[in-house]
Parts: C-alpha cells; structure tokens; sequence
C-alpha cells in the first residue's frame, strides 16, 4: 500500500470518529438545550396564567387543551418548576404527541393552584436526521478534500521522495557512481537523502576494496608460492635421500594446494562480485564435447564408461569461460569420485544438464557439499570449493541445481529454465 | 643462449637464474623496467623472459618498444595476473609466448627452447643427443636412425626430458607440461607413470640406452651418466 494511502486511509478513520464523538455530543447537548429553552418559555406562561387568576379572572374561561389548572389542598406546600415528558392529544395535529409538561403550583387569593401548561417539543428523530445529514455532508466534503490533496498535494510534496527511490533503483555497484540528490525543501528527506549518499558511497569503496583484493590476491600469493616452488624444485635436484625426498615431495604438494585453492577462491570472488561480463550465446553442446575429449584419457585411464547423450546446438546465454569452468567442475569432479571400472552419464538438453556417476555413499548431505570447503571425509585431498564454484555459477545464471545420491548414483542436475 | 629475465622479484630471479645457469644458459637480470631497457638498447638478447608488473610500469611497455625498434628478441611473458585479458593483449603485441605464475622451472626452459627453435632454427630443429634424435618439424623421434612409434604425450615427455636433462623434472611438472591446468585438481601421476614406463619401453625395444631413472618418487631424471 502506498504511504499516502495510508495516511489517507488513517486520517480518513480518525475524522469519523471525531465525527461520530461530535454527533453524540451535539445531541445531548441541542436535545437538553431545547429542552430548558422550552421550560424557561412554559415557566413564562404559567406565571401569567397565575398573574392573571390574581387578577380575578376566572379559572374555568381559562383552561384549554394545553393549560390545566388543579386546585390543590392548600396545606400542600408550594411546588416549584417541575418539567416532564408526557403524551398529549395535540389539536392541530389531531394525534398523540410527545409534549413537553412543565407545572408549578401557586397561592393565590387563599386557594392554591397547580397550573400546568404543555407545549410541543422537537423529537430526538428530528434532532438526528438533522445532525447526521450535517455530519455526512462535513465528512463528504471532507473526503473530497483528502482526494483533492492525494492527488496534487501530495504529489508535490512526496516528490524528492520518489525521486530519492528512482535514484536508489538505479543504483548499481558496476556503474561505480555515488548517489546524489537535490535538496528538497522536507527536512526528513533530506536528512534520508543525505544517510543514502553516504551509504553509497561507503559502500562503492568497500566494493572497490574487494574488487582490488580479490585481484591483488591472486598476486600477492601466487609470486610467493611460485618461489616456494622454484625452490623446492632446484632442493630435488641436490643429492637428497630418500627421507628428504619425501619432505620435499610433501612440502610441494601443499604448495601446490595453496595455489589451487588462491584460483579457485578467486575465481568466487569474481563471481560473487559480478565482474564477468554480459554472458553471451554460447554453443553449450561444443563447449562440454571439448572438455569430455580432453578428459578422454583420465577417464579411459581409470577404466570408467562414459555414455553421453547430449544434443547438438543447445545455446545458452553464459560467458565461454564460466561455462568451460561450470563443466569442468562437474565432470572432474564426476570422475575423481568415481569407482574403478564404474559409470558416467551424462545427458544435455535445452533443458538440463544431467550427471550420474557411481561412487561411495556420502558421509554427509550432498546438499551440504555445495558450501565452501565441505568435502566428503572419504576425499580430504581435495579442496573442496569446486562445487561451491558451480553453486555460485547456477546463482548468477539464474539457474536450478539439484544434488541428490541414489544409491549407488551421484546425481547432478542443472534446470537451466 | 642469451637471456634477460625482467623480474622484481630477487627470489623468483634468483631460482631462474640458477635453474638456468645450470642449463648452460647466459642470464642476466633486470629488476625494474628502467633498467631492462637500459640493458636492451646497450646488449644483445636472444630472449627477454618478461614480468608485466614492474615496480616502475607495466611489461606490455618494453614490449612495445622491443617491436617499434624491430629488434629481434623473442619475449616470454611471465605474469602472476592470469587474466585472458593480459595474455591476449601481451601476444596480440608480439611476444611469443605467455606463462602464468606460478610455473614449474622445467616448464620455463622448455618454453624457452621452444621459441629459440622456433624462432632461430627454421626448419633444422632437430634436438639430437646421442642414438636419439628428434625431429621437431615432423614431430618424428629416432633411435638409431630407427623410427619409434610414440603417441603424441610421449613424443612431448621425451622432448622435455631432453630439454631438462640431467635435472630432476617433478611429477607435477611433468603432470602440467602434458595436460596444463586443466586435469590441475585431478592427480595424474598414475598417468605420468604410464607414459614414462611406455616411453622407456620403446625406446629401449629400439636399441636405446635407457636414460630416464626414477629419483625417489618425486619425479624422473634424464640421466646423461647412464650406462
């Protein structure tokens, strides 16, 4: 729901009920009005009614339909206004109608007199019908006046803020341009727009951080490692033992582990950071032929059977070397799991890329496999990011990658939608 | 051989320097881009081995400079960057050929040797040592002038012995001259075992000395003293 509705639709309530408060009050307060209004009036007639039977008039001429006029004991004491509600025939009406009775009792010459005189009052039904259409036509013009301020008011005043959001829509880490915004004349916005620049800022710095280590750290450490290696390989070539060999062989070998795994979380970074550009067609069918032939002799060599069933020209919208690194993943990862003398299937559509593999039952959830350095206890050589490498490839490409093991199969399978 | 290894790395240096000394190469070094042009325009190169980040600029600049005065120097690039970009743009500028940091010592020399056969030898590339004799235009090797029947790894692994003779060349090294960082995560001694054992194989059916020895399951050795 849009802001301004809201507000609206809460200013909106908050009236109706001010105006629902407001009608009951009026009521009460116009019903007893007119009410004491009538009385003062009623009180009048009576104290002529009695000035004028102490002036002798006779107290039978006066009587008619709204005047009654008692004797009372005159031991009574003298009572003073008494006002009270009651049905009385009204003439003119010809019915019964509610009427206003106001009494009051008087000594007059040695007799006492209780003199009562009726009057119409105006009925509750009256009083409402006029309130509530009152009320209705201030709430109506009310509400038009809310429209009328939704649709031009607001428009001026909510603009630097919907210019602030078209702005931050925009905003991306590639263009590598901060966020600016005039000044608006709302202090709010201003000071969300002036959080908003710095954010941006903040974070286009911390993003070139990451972009400058991930590429300095592949040089940081490869000319190290390199040097690691260049020394350990003139060392194999002193007169060594055996015993020294083996030191070597094993220094080496974690050498070149560290330089895998420098590759390979480069190469995430870069995925992660976006920094491969607008992936262009490419002929998946050829780039997963060339990787399976060049494969051609690991796979021979560990005597497993490889039955491919990939469709020709299957095109998709991914950077070569994405691609190249996404298949090769999966298919060394396919053999290197592998039984001796077991299969590898592999299947492609413009649909999906499906692999199956023989290999021992996972220690862990193979789901858990797709997260950074978690490996099968049966496979601790390896490094352990390949899958996550592929993980965050389906990321980027928007596509769906399933991991599954059917005894005795390793399934992969790649919705590429 | 003449070399100029453009490299600011003192340890990185030090370790081509001496593998390659030990190879009967001349190497000299430079550790900054000044002072490898100064070297450039005052000594003559065979070969420029060439670093692209330099303390005082980049590499692709020498290079340029080597091809606007048509000097006739091969270069290769040696860069720890990796990046397609860099490669494209170091080879699309002339250099001959293009290795990333980190490489095996043994894998620089026979790049080396490669461009010097490529480059000064045309069409008499022939690398003999003594029954053997390879025939690199016809990617043809004989042994006592007899025709050996190698598949195309073999041919390869023989002439990288041959390259680093006398040197322990590494499993490893062996394992990314045949197969490059592709099988990287694969290991592939098992197949580096195979190949040799063929390739011993052949030659000795053919009469040959068998020169290549095991050192300790750290790699195999072309060995010159064989008897």
């Amino acid at each position: 729901m849009r802001l301004i509705n809201i507000v609206s639709l809460w200013f909106l309530g908050i009236t109706l009920a001010a105006l629902l408060i407001g009608t009951l009050v009026i009521y009460e307060k116009l019903g007893s009005e007119i009410d004491f209004e009538l009385g003062m009036e009623l009180d009048r007639e009576i104290e002529s009614y009695a000035e004028r039977i102490s002036q002798g008039a006779p107290v039978e001429t006066l009587v008619f339909d709204k005047l009654q006029i008692e004797e009372i004991p005159m031991d009574w004491p003298i009572e003073d206004l008494w006002l009270r509600d009651t049905l009385a025939y009204h003439d003119a009406m010809n019915t019964n109608e509610t009427q206003l009775k106001a009494s009051r009792s008087f000594k007059i010459n040695g007799a006492h007199y209780r003199i009562s005189y009726y009057n119409l009052v105006v009925e509750a039904d009256d009083i409402t019908e006029t309130i509530v259409t009152t009320m209705l036509t201030v709430f109506l013009v009310q509400l038009l006046f809310i429209g009328f301020f939704l649709w031009a008011i607001s428009r001026k005043i909510f603009r630097p803020f919907h210019n602030s959001l078209e702005q931050l829509q925009d905003f991306t880490l590639q263009k590598n341009v901060p966020l600016s915004f005039k000044k608006s004349g709302v202090f709010e916005f201003n000071l969300l727009n002036s959080f908003l620049e710095k954010m941006s800022s903040k974070l286009l710095k911390d993003y070139r951080n990451i972009k400058e280590f991930s590429e300095n750290i592949s040089h940081e450490i490869q000319t190290p490692s390199a040097v690691v290696r260049g020394k350990l390989e003139l060392l194999m070539n002193e007169s060594i033992n055996e015993q020294q060999a083996l030191l070597i062989q094993s220094a080496f070998d974690n050498n070149e582990r560290i330089r895998r795994i420098v590759k390979s979380l480069s190469i995430l970074a870069k995925l992660e950071n976006d920094e491969f550009e607008t992936p262009e067609p490419m002929d998946f069918s050829r780039g997963l032929e060339n990787v399976l032939s060049r494969l051609e002799e690991v796979i021979q060599m560990h005597a497993i059977q490889l039955k491919k069933n990939i469709q020709a020209d299957v095109i998709l919208q991914i950077h070569p070397y994405v691609a190249e690194i996404l298949i090769h993943n999966l298919m060394t990862n396919s053999i290197k799991h592998n039984v001796e003398g077991g299969k590898i299937e592999v299947t492609l559509d413009s649909k999906i890329l499906l692999i199956k593999n023989n290999g021992k039952t996972p220690s862990i959830d193979p789901k858990e496999m797709l997260g950074r350095f978690k490996k099968d206890e049966q496979h601790q050589d390896s490094v352990g990011l390949g899958l996550a490498i592929v993980d965050q490839i389906c990321k980027n490409y928007g596509f769906n990658l399933k991991y599954t093991f059917e005894e005795p199969f390793h399934i992969i399978q790649i919705d590429f939608r | 051989m003449k070399i100029l290894l453009v490299e600011d790395n003192p340890e990185l240096t030090e370790n081509i320097s001496n593998y390659l000394a030990d190879q009967g190469m001349l190497c000299e070094s430079a550790n900054t881009l000044f002072d490898a042009q100064d070297k450039i325009l005052s000594y003559g190169y065979d070969c420029i081995i060439l670093d692209l980040m330099l303390p005082d600029g980049n590499g692709l600049t020498l290079l340029e400079l080597i091809k606007s005065r048509k000097m006739e120097i091969s270069i290769l690039i040696i860069s720890a960057k990796g990046s397609l970009d860099d490669k494209l743009s170091g080879l699309d500028l002339g250099a001959d050929d293009y290795l990333a940091k980190p490489f095996h010592l043994a894998e620089l020399l026979a790049r080396l040797k490669a461009i010097y056969r490529r480059t000064k030898m045309q069409g008499f590339d022939e690398v003999v040592y003594n029954e053997i004799t390879i025939i690199n235009s016809q990617l043809q090797v004989l042994v006592n002038n007899q025709l050996l029947d190698l598949t195309k790894k073999e041919y390869d692994l023989l002439l990288f012995f041959l390259t680093n003779k006398d040197r322990v060349v590494g499993k490893n090294a062996i394992a990314h001259h045949l197969w490059g960082d592709y099988t990287d995560d694969l290991s592939n001694f098992d197949f580096v075992y195979q190949h040799v054992k063929n390739l011993r194989k052949k030659i000795s059916a053919a009469g040959g000395r068998d020169y290549i020895r095991t050192v300790y399951g750290l790699g195999y050795k072309f060995d010159t003293a064989a008897l």
